[in-house]
């Protein structure tokens, strides 16, 4: 494997035009033929046909052993960049490198012919994607073993299923020896085993010394995966950083709740200090600092609150109030709380966050930092949620 | 540019090879199926040709009336062209998934359809070369000509395919006006009738057309063993003249060109226009 893969972006913009071209002769001679003879412009096809840019002004640099991600909205253009990436589309402007060969896992079947047997798809799917055919010969078991169709393998495709389908082709790309990795979307592929099985696989691929792009909407997997991330919005890098940093940004750029406080906040420099780093088994016992200032005299009834909240759906997993621990803010002046607790949660991303509470108002006075929580359970995780059982 | 297509081809041969494989074995899976596409065709065209023939040149005893061999021959070409088109100019559409999904040279495409018709073509000349001894052919060393007019129509059709595969992609009813031509391109092309019929400024039009010289000049090399680089007569007809060369020489290499050249500046935009 060659350590010297590169993949980057260089100020690359790139412009799509709304509305439909002429698609046919039989629509373009007569418009053209009207423009011979009248000397003007079709006007109603010019109008309808405004460019807008898919792409403003994107660069990035990965380097080998180094892995970003790429989240954003539909339509921000995560797509876009992969196809420039690949060489489907050309930018007008910036340049678009990719050093070595690249192994993309983009529609991993999407060579597929349907009347085909397994076997002669593995071939046909992996020449398109740059495998000689001594290598294909040489992984072929391994691929086959990968997908678990193994008794399917000289059954015509088109009777297997859609997870058959897509594991096959997910295990000929997984199977690749790429200078440079591109992925998307490839994540949510067969079923729960299968899904753990590639994604650890994927994983092996990504630490390897190869440079990786990854667009995926599940962001535990960005997290996991990546050691940085960029947020894209219309176009635009809204964000580049660390990728707990980006899945933050992302979710919260809709505005559902601010992150600036006023400059006469009843509390200042807060922050939030995680005890861990990188993915966190279940029921393992963590800490958090949960830090701050009181700026000024605070209502009696007023709680700092602790929040987790499940990223991918953002539900509420868990809340809790400092002052059931015996931990009171103080009337004025720095505060600095050292907790304890226990990941019981099943695998996913997590955010923690904490807010001022008013029980009186029933709402949040302002809110603090965030942090992500990655956790990874084993398939024996049994969670428990209270939801108030009694007996009337 | 010609050259980094040539490169291109070269390093996605394993591609190209696999295309090929996968059309091939999906026409042959049924053998009933495969063996028509190669033999059947041919054998219509060749059918109705005699039906023409008897029609036209009074039950085919007329000295006009081209021998059976040669009609076996031009049929079995034209249906190699017939072929060829169509698919060649079908390629990008019938794979378009593929194309606005994944990145190769595109060329590979049309080029697998060419090469998938030469494997059809294969399967028809060995039917052809049996049966040629039996409709009149007479071998001999000017067969060597032969293949020599196969590379300029293979490389005339390929030329033509890559042009149509690209049109076909901005514009959708380029495949209607490729049905046209070919079922009325049998007709302006000398495949039941001999250009010998005509003189002068007739033979001249019909020999502009750059199919005529390559489908003649395969016929008079393989089934009449007449050395192509001199003139041949049949009384005051001209069988043959080198002049006749022009034609297929400047349109493939005009074709091939143009096919090329365009084909690789209008590929950036298959992913954006589809």
């Amino acid at each position: 494997m060659a350590t010297s893969g590169r993949i980057a972006f260089e100020g690359i913009w790139k412009e799509f035009r709304k509305g439909p071209a002429h698609d046919s002769l039989r629509d373009m001679v007569p418009a053209l033929t009207r423009r011979l003879l009248t000397g003007r412009k079709d006007q109603e096809s010019s109008s309808r046909r405004e460019a807008f840019w898919a792409l403003r002004d994107v660069s990035f640099d990965v380097g080998p052993g180094h892995c970003l991600g790429i989240i954003g909205g539909n339509g921000a253009g995560k797509s876009t960049t992969l196809k420039i990436l690949t060489g489907i589309l050309q930018p007008p402007r910036g340049r678009s490198i990719l050093v070595g060969r690249v192994g993309s896992l983009i529609e991993v079947s999407a060579g597929f012919h349907q009347d085909l047997t397994g076997r002669e798809n593995v071939f046909l799917q992996g020449a398109i994607m740059g495998m000689r055919r001594d290598e294909i010969r040489r992984r072929f078991d391994q691929i086959v073993d990968f997908s678990g169709v193994g008794e399917f393998i000289d059954t015509p495709v088109k009777r297997y299923s859609n997870g058959m389908n897509a594991r096959l082709g997910f295990s000929i790309a997984v199977h690749l020896e790429p200078d440079a990795l591109i992925v998307d979307e490839v994540l949510s592929v067969g079923d729960a085993s299968f899904q753990h099985h590639a994604f650890k696989r994927l994983k092996e691929m990504v630490h390897g010394q190869i440079p990786a792009v990854i667009v995926t909407h599940q962001l535990n997997r960005i997290v996991e995966l990546c050691d940085s991330c960029i947020v894209l919005e219309r176009g635009a890098v809204q964000f580049h950083g660390s990728p707990e940093a980006a899945v933050s940004a992302y979710l919260h750029e809709d505005g559902s709740s601010q992150r600036e406080n006023p400059p006469d906040a009843p509390l200042r420099n807060l922050s939030l200090t995680p005890g861990w780093e990188g993915v966190v088994a279940s029921g393992s016992s963590l800490e958090l600092v949960v830090a701050g200032e009181v700026a000024r005299l605070l209502p009696p009834d007023y709680r700092i609150e602790v929040a987790v909240r499940r990223v991918t759906d953002g539900t509420r997993i868990h809340g809790f109030c400092l002052e059931h621990a015996g931990l009171d803010l103080p009337e004025r002046g720095p505060f600095s709380w050292p907790l304890n607790f226990k990941a019981n949660l099943n695998t996913g991303l997590y955010q923690i966050n904490f807010f001022l509470h008013s029980p009186v108002d029933q709402r949040a006075i302002m809110e603090g930092p965030r942090v992500l929580l990655q956790v990874e359970a084993d398939r024996t995780f049994i969670g428990d949620v209270f939801m108030g059982l009694a007996a009337r | 540019m010609k050259l980094t297509v040539v490169q291109d081809l070269v390093r996605y041969r394993e591609l190209l090879f696999q295309f090929v494989r996968r059309d091939i074995s999906l026409r042959y899976r049924q053998a009933i199926m495969g063996f028509g596409w190669a033999v059947l065709l041919p054998l219509l065209t060749m059918g109705a040709s005699l039906v023409l023939r008897a029609v036209a040149f009074k039950g085919g005893g007329s000295a006009d009336a081209p021998p059976l061999a040669a009609l076996a021959v031009k049929a079995w070409a034209w249906g190699f062209v017939a072929g060829a088109l169509t698919f060649g100019s079908q390629s990008l559409l019938s794979n378009i998934s593929l194309v606005t999904k994944i990145y190769f040279p595109r060329e590979v495409l049309p080029v697998a359809a060419i090469v998938t018709q030469c494997v059809d073509g294969g399967i028809g000349f060995c039917v052809l070369a049996i049966a040629l001894p039996f409709l009149g052919a007479r071998f001999g060393l000017a067969a060597l000509w032969f293949p020599v007019f196969l590379v300029l129509l293979v490389l005339l059709v390929s030329g033509l395919a890559l042009l149509l595969a690209a049109a076909n992609i901005f514009f959708r009813d380029v495949k209607y006006i490729v049905q046209v031509f070919l079922t009325f391109g049998i007709f302006f092309t000398p495949v039941v009738y001999d250009p010998s019929s005509f003189h002068g400024m007739a033979r001249a039009a019909v020999m502009a057309n750059p199919f005529a010289g390559i489908l003649v000049g395969l016929d008079l090399a393989l089934t009449r063993n007449l050395n192509l680089a001199t003139t041949h007569m049949a009384g005051a007809r001209i069988l043959w003249q080198p002049t006749d060369l022009i034609a297929p020489i400047l349109g493939t290499a005009v074709l091939l060109v143009a096919g090329l050249g365009l084909f690789r500046r209008a590929s950036a935009w298959f992913a954006e226009v589809y």
